[in-house]
């Protein structure tokens, strides 16, 4: 081989080293772990089939401020129990019987799960109106707040699964972990909605990691 | 000639690995920019795996205080970042009102906060990761650890 083409040679080896080693260091800050190639804030819809939980406040008055928040449950699962503060510890909330004026929780669930379909309360008042029923295993709370200077509407719709986790633990306990896991079972519900003169107040559940 | 290129090689070889090296967790990037007679400007590009190296030098009466300060919440934080790592990107909080816009997204990895004011501007981008050891080693450097 003459000098000539060794010499070029070297240099070609040389040249396709160093930008082998360039390319690796490249690579190192371009390229995210495998496992994270395919997340994207674009795909609206999971693909582990994870469930949402989403929170948004709309205020209707001046320039509509807003609050989007939105929660992988399974995410809120293991990230409560590590939650330890006032009251709740491991994932559980102890509650005082005086605050719920020694009322039966469990008793009065049970009852509830047991019978059939239908409204259970309906108050109408010059204030209120106030409307509990049993919808296809859904608990749900309307009330109407019809006071003078705001005139506001809530429906909370639970599931009674739901109900059922959380009353789960122990007798002076409510069980949010598990509540959290009974809601991740359910398909996509509104859970509660808030409607008033000066704010709309949706939470929700669905299979999109992001808001409407 | 070939002495010469091949010691540029070895050395650039080392550079390359060795950049490689501090910058496989990323970067971190800080920018805070405020819109006032005398307002700061900082924008910072740290190469991510320098903080928890640096963390081994700050002293541990530092550090265990840290961690004293922190102590409710770092389980909390522990568990939290250990987990966002695991799900797709997404933004985990917005608010937005007339002249305000924060935003808390992850994005390839990163816990990215966006902070929009008339008066200043905040962007903060640190890999999950990052954090998530930062967090490991306050818990390690806690009294009870």
């Amino acid at each position: 081989m003459s000098n000539v083409n060794r010499g070029f040679i070297t240099k070609a080896v040389l040249a396709t080293a160093t930008g082998l080693l360039l390319s690796v260091g490249v690579m190192a800050q371009s390229t995210p772990a495998p496992a994270k190639a395919a997340q994207s804030t674009s795909s609206a819809t999971t693909e582990k089939g994870e469930r949402w939980l989403h929170v948004r406040v709309i205020c209707t008055t001046g320039k509509g401020d807003t609050v989007r928040v939105n929660v992988p449950l399974e995410l809120a699962e293991k990230v409560l129990p590590a939650v330890n503060h006032d009251r709740l510890h491991n994932g559980k909330v102890r509650i005082d019987s005086s605050d719920i004026n020694d009322v039966d929780l469990r008793a009065l669930v049970d009852a509830i799960r047991t019978a059939k379909d239908g409204e259970y309360v309906t108050v109408q008042g010059n204030d209120n109106d106030v409307r509990v029923a049993k919808e296809g295993n859904h608990l749900i709370i309307h009330v109407v707040d019809k006071g003078a200077s705001k005139k506001s509407q809530v429906e909370v719709k639970v599931p009674m699964k739901v109900i059922e986790a959380l009353l789960s633990a122990g007798k002076d306990e409510l069980d949010l972990v598990a509540a959290l896991h009974a809601l991740g079972a359910q398909g996509d519900v509104e859970l509660v909605s808030v409607k008033d003169s000066e704010n709309t107040v949706k939470v929700w559940l669905d299979s999109k990691n992001v808001a409407d | 000639m070939m002495l010469l290129a091949k010691a540029a090689l070895g050395l650039g070889g080392a550079l390359v690995m060795a950049g490689t090296y501090t910058f496989h967790e990323g970067l971190i990037r800080v920018d805070v920019d405020e819109y006032r007679a005398g307002g700061s400007h900082v924008h910072m590009w740290v190469p991510a795996a320098v903080v928890p190296m640096t963390m081994h030098f700050v002293p541990r009466h530092h550090l265990r205080d840290a961690a004293e300060h922190a102590r409710e919440f770092l389980p909390v934080a522990h568990a939290l970042f250990k987990e966002l790592k695991e799900f797709p990107d997404a933004e985990f909080v917005e608010v937005k009102d007339d002249d305000q816009h924060v935003r808390i997204r992850t994005h390839d990895g990163k816990l990215q906060i966006d902070v929009e004011a008339p008066d200043q501007n905040v962007h903060v981008l640190v890999p999950l990761s990052t954090v998530d050891d930062v967090v490991g080693q306050l818990e390690a450097s806690s009294p009870g650890a």
